[in-house]
């Protein structure tokens, strides 16, 4: 057996058969000219673009995550702002209101104080008016009744006088007429 | 072992047969295993485009173990053919054997010293061309002399021996597992221990020999893919 092992090594040397090496090379050489057509550019050009797709996704993603972050901070902030914003619109309506109320209430005391002093007025304006009215009435009823008391006791005389008088007086109402 | 070749001369140069059909036989197979694997080319890979992926991979590895970074990067495609090749052809005589009128016609081709050597050749040769083109042909020519002068004839004797320990060891651990396989098939059919008993012992023998030859393929074929790297990147990196 190892004989024929022998034999066999030597006759795989000896009839060395110089046209498969030719074979094996043109073979090979086609095998990897089809090869990098068919199956190696397109794969590997792929693998490359994937590769650079995620370095990319991933350049994106923190790019987007710092832009949310700072967004984020952004809203807080302006929250905060609006709340502050909110707290002063409540506070100046509130000192608006009061100022308000305050005026008001001043204005309706005001008011309240001229229509009293008015009513005032007005009631001693009447009161002055009836006195002298009742004055007058009382002096014309003191005349009447003296009128009549006097017709029994005047002379003539008198009487011509008195009728003078009258009569001056309803001239000089007729004048003032 | 009787295995007999079919010879055709043509042009004065000698074909084995066996060895011609197998070495077509292999490329084939490579060929149309990766054109399988690369139809539909997405952004999402499927689960062929995954399983090509994972091979670029490996094969890219097997460079980048040897020359990170950017200078590795034409070695590649090389490799990874070079690397499927070989795959394929150490292991298809192991479970490929077609035998005409007693003449055999398929076999590893790596199993043939006049298939391992041109294979070497060109890695070799590949090497060279990559040197002269880094460092033009005077410095190419220079890079024997290094790292000290006396080293020429040392470092001239080494591109043989690079040449023919790369070639021929590939040669021999294939070869030595067809002929065991060999071995072992005769005596299933009777031929070597006595009758009914050998057929029986050998069964689980070759079962676990084939097992044996699949890994000592594949590791052959790293072997030699790894072994053309280091020779590519000691020709275009100065000591």
């Amino acid at each position: 057996m190892a004989n024929g092992l022998v034999i066999a090594a030597k006759a795989t040397i000896v009839n060395g058969s110089t046209g498969d090496s030719l074979i094996l090379i043109i073979a090979f050489i086609l095998l990897l000219i089809l090869l990098k057509h068919f199956a190696w550019k397109p794969v590997v050009k792929m693998m490359d673009d994937r590769q650079k797709k995620i370095s990319d996704d991933l350049d994106g993603a923190a790019d987007s995550r710092a832009k949310a972050e700072a967004m984020a901070a952004k809203r807080q902030a302006e929250l905060k702002n609006s709340k502050a914003e909110a707290i002063q619109i409540v506070n100046t309506a509130k000192t608006n209101g009061e100022k308000r109320r305050d005026q008001i209430v001043s204005d309706a005391q005001t008011e309240a104080s001229q229509v009293k002093d008015k009513a005032h007025a007005d009631a001693d304006q009447v009161r002055t008016e009836a006195l002298n009215s009742a004055r007058a009435e009382v002096g014309q009823i003191a005349i009447d009744i003296a009128e009549s008391l006097i017709k029994k006791d005047l002379d003539t005389q008198d009487q011509q006088n008195l009728i003078d008088a009258y009569i001056k007086g309803l001239t000089n109402a007729d004048e003032t007429k | 072992m009787e295995n007999k070749y079919q010879y055709l001369t043509f042009l004065g140069l000698t074909f084995n047969v066996a060895n011609c059909l197998s070495i077509i036989l292999t490329a084939l197979v490579v060929f149309f295993l990766v054109f399988f694997l690369s139809r539909k080319i997405t952004m999402r890979p499927g689960k062929r485009q995954n399983v090509l992926e994972y091979l670029i991979d490996f094969s890219n590895g097997i460079v980048k173990s040897i020359m990170p970074g950017d200078e590795g990067k034409p070695f590649y495609f090389y490799i990874f053919v070079l690397f499927l090749f070989l795959l394929v052809s150490n292991i298809l005589g192991l479970f490929l054997e077609i035998k005409v009128n007693g003449f055999t016609y398929t076999k590893s081709p790596t199993a043939d010293p006049m298939v391992t050597m041109p294979l070497a050749l060109m890695s070799l040769v590949l090497s060279h061309y990559y040197g002269a083109e880094k460092y033009g042909f005077k410095g190419y020519l220079s890079n024997f002399a290094r790292p000290v002068g006396f080293m020429l004839p040392m470092n001239l004797i080494e591109e043989f021996t690079n040449f023919l320990t790369l070639s021929l060891r590939l040669y021999g651990n294939i070869f030595a597992g067809e002929v065991l396989i060999g071995l072992l098939v005769m005596m299933t059919q009777g031929a070597g221990l006595s009758g009914v008993f050998g057929s029986i012992a050998a069964i689980p023998l070759m079962m676990v020999w084939q097992g044996f030859s699949v890994f000592i393929g594949a590791v052959q074929a790293y072997i030699f893919a790894t072994l053309t790297c280091v020779y590519f990147s000691r020709k275009i990196t100065r000591e």
